[in-house]
């Protein structure tokens, strides 16, 4: 697949010049970085086995590898798995939309008013410097204990986050693009649209990858304080039963909707670029 | 385009004192009275500091006078609004839009539709060389390619006055010879009046109908000289040979030298 992109990019590029070279060594480095991360993975699993055969890992608190595979393989049958994964993916997903949405706006729509930037300054600082999860036990109280708690601590941590960035990002746009705009006689309002929102994109685009990491730690968290379900209620039931096995496949399935959620996120990133 | 006396800007003793209530003010420009006429290119040199760039801002509205007055097309300006087009050492293009529309900026923002100022930057970009790059990111443009992308932007605008300033001292040396009777052939050919500020004194003999001759901070004007040749559209290199050339360099040469330093 990829191979075929390279070849197709580069038959066109004599068609447009100022196009950037390409390497044509790099889709099979691209192959061979792929293997060695699975080789990577299997020596990790191997050395993990190694542990428990030489006995310098013990099972019942270490996990096993072949044990986690027939916990991930009973509870894909019985369809445990699936649903902790999609209640958590829920949380997360809804968590992150509303949380960067609402904060990169509002962090934009802060440059119009020096004033209110002024006034909330330490504010800013403040929400910047504490844990942001240090939050979640005040959200559960007040928004129970079923999946709107989770998806209200993401929210909540995403926007912070996102509203910081954005705020960010109009401080940093050029002030020589702000008196042009003003010379050419713009109101505020046409400098927001035209000059400051174009020109804070890769800010609130940093904030986005920030915050899946955000989002997830908080629907995660708020499922450890007090769940019904999910892949944080999953791994931290388990850990209490010190069911090692379940554990792992809980976190190993959190790393793959990171995984998941990071390639979507590049995805609109690219997008982004491309209107930008 | 022949000069007429018409006057388009007139600066009428201005003075311009940054944080003036504060224990440390700072006089940058202190009594400048000076006039463009219609049509006319007028250079403004200075050691650097002496406050040209802050002379800019009291014309284009975008900072206070703490004295005299400064009108563009007889109306005093109190505020920026359009009136006159900024050009900066900066090209200040947006790396987000293509060419073509950063040319529409100044008229997007003035409220023309979209398909009237593509239609109008499209025009000046074919006039003036830069067709086939319409699309093209300014990423993709040498400096003095992005520059005259800047220029297109301030021309379609069609301010009443255009205020260059150091737009070339970004530049290597041929791009900007390249550059300057460019533009001084489009400022010609467009019947532009244009204050331009330098630090260059071949680049204002070349390219001024009259050049003004700052002193140090704060700035009054020293003298004024009339370039014997400041209608023609000359060759920035060719010029070097003329006696006057060198005469006026070295004039200008020595009272900037002569300024007194505080
Ligand atoms: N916003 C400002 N506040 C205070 N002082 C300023 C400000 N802008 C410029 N100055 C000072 O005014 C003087 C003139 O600056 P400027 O007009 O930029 O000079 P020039 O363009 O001639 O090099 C300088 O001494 C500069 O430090
Ligand atoms: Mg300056």
């Amino acid at each position: 697949m990829a191979m075929a992109t390279d070849i197709g990019e580069a038959k066109t590029q004599t068609a447009a010049p100022p196009a950037p070279k390409r390497k044509p060594r790099k889709a099979a480095g691209r192959w061979r970085i792929t293997a060695y991360q699975f080789g990577v993975l299997l020596a990790l699993i191997a050395l993990w086995q190694v542990g428990l055969w030489t006995g310098v890992l013990r099972p019942y608190i270490y996990g096993t590898p072949l044990g986690v595979l027939q916990s991930f393989a009973t509870q894909i049958a019985n369809g445990t798995l699936i649903w902790h994964f999609w209640v958590t993916a829920q949380e997360v997903v809804l968590g992150f939309v509303i949380g960067c949405s609402l904060g990169s706006l509002a962090g934009l729509l802060l440059w119009l008013s020096p004033l209110w930037a002024k006034i909330l300054h330490p504010y800013m600082i403040a929400l910047n410097g504490v844990p942001k999860i240090a939050l979640a036990p005040l959200i559960i109280v007040w928004f129970g204990l079923g999946m709107e708690s989770k998806i209200a601590i993401a929210a909540i941590i995403t926007f912070i986050v996102a509203f910081l960035q954005a705020y960010k990002g109009t401080q940093e746009v050029d002030q020589d693009l702000i008196r042009l705009m003003k010379s050419l006689g713009a109101s505020q309002w046409q400098t927001f649209r035209k000059i400051v929102m174009p020109g804070s994109v890769p800010w609130i685009v940093s904030a986005l990858r920030l915050n899946v990491g955000f989002a997830l730690i908080g629907a995660v968290v708020g499922e450890y304080i007090s769940a019904e379900a999910g892949l944080g209620y999953m791994v931290y039931y388990s850990g209490q039963l010190y069911d090692l096995n379940s554990v792992w496949v809980g976190i190993f399935s959190l790393m793959i909707m990171a995984l998941i959620l990071e390639a979507v996120v590049a995805r609109i990133e690219k997008l982004l670029d491309m209107e930008v | 385009m022949s000069l007429t006396q018409e006057t388009v800007l007139e600066a009428d003793e201005a003075r311009v004192v940054y944080n003036e209530d504060s224990d440390t003010p700072v006089e940058a420009v202190r009594s400048i009275s000076l006039d463009l006429r219609r049509g006319e290119v007028l250079a403004l040199v200075g050691p650097s500091g002496c406050g040209k760039t802050t002379l800019f801002n009291a014309i284009a509205g975008l900072i206070p006078l703490q004295g005299g007055r400064v009108s563009v097309g007889g109306i005093e300006v109190e505020k920026a609004s359009g009136h006159v087009g900024y050009m900066l050492q900066k090209d200040l293009l947006l790396p987000w839009r293509s060419v073509i529309d950063n040319v529409t900026l100044g008229l997007e923002v003035r409220g023309k539709p979209k398909g009237e100022a593509r239609k109008i930057a499209q025009e000046l970009i074919e006039r003036y060389g830069l067709a086939g790059f319409e699309n093209s990111k300014p990423s993709g443009l040498s400096g003095g390619m992005r520059q005259r992308v800047a220029l297109m932007r301030t021309l379609a605008f069609e301010p009443e006055v255009i205020l260059l300033d150091e737009p070339f001292s970004a530049l290597d040396f041929q791009t900007r010879i390249l550059l300057q009777s460019d533009v001084k052939r489009i400022i010609r050919e467009e019947g532009k009046s244009v204050i331009l500020i330098t630090h260059d004194i071949g680049e204002a003999i070349s390219m001024a109908n009259r050049i003004v001759v700052l002193t140090n901070r704060p700035a009054t004007v020293k003298t004024v000289h009339e370039v014997p040749w400041g209608d023609e559209v000359t060759d920035p290199v060719a010029v070097r040979d003329r006696p006057e050339y060198q005469e006026m360099f070295s004039k200008i040469w020595q009272e900037l030298e002569l300024a007194p330093r505080h």
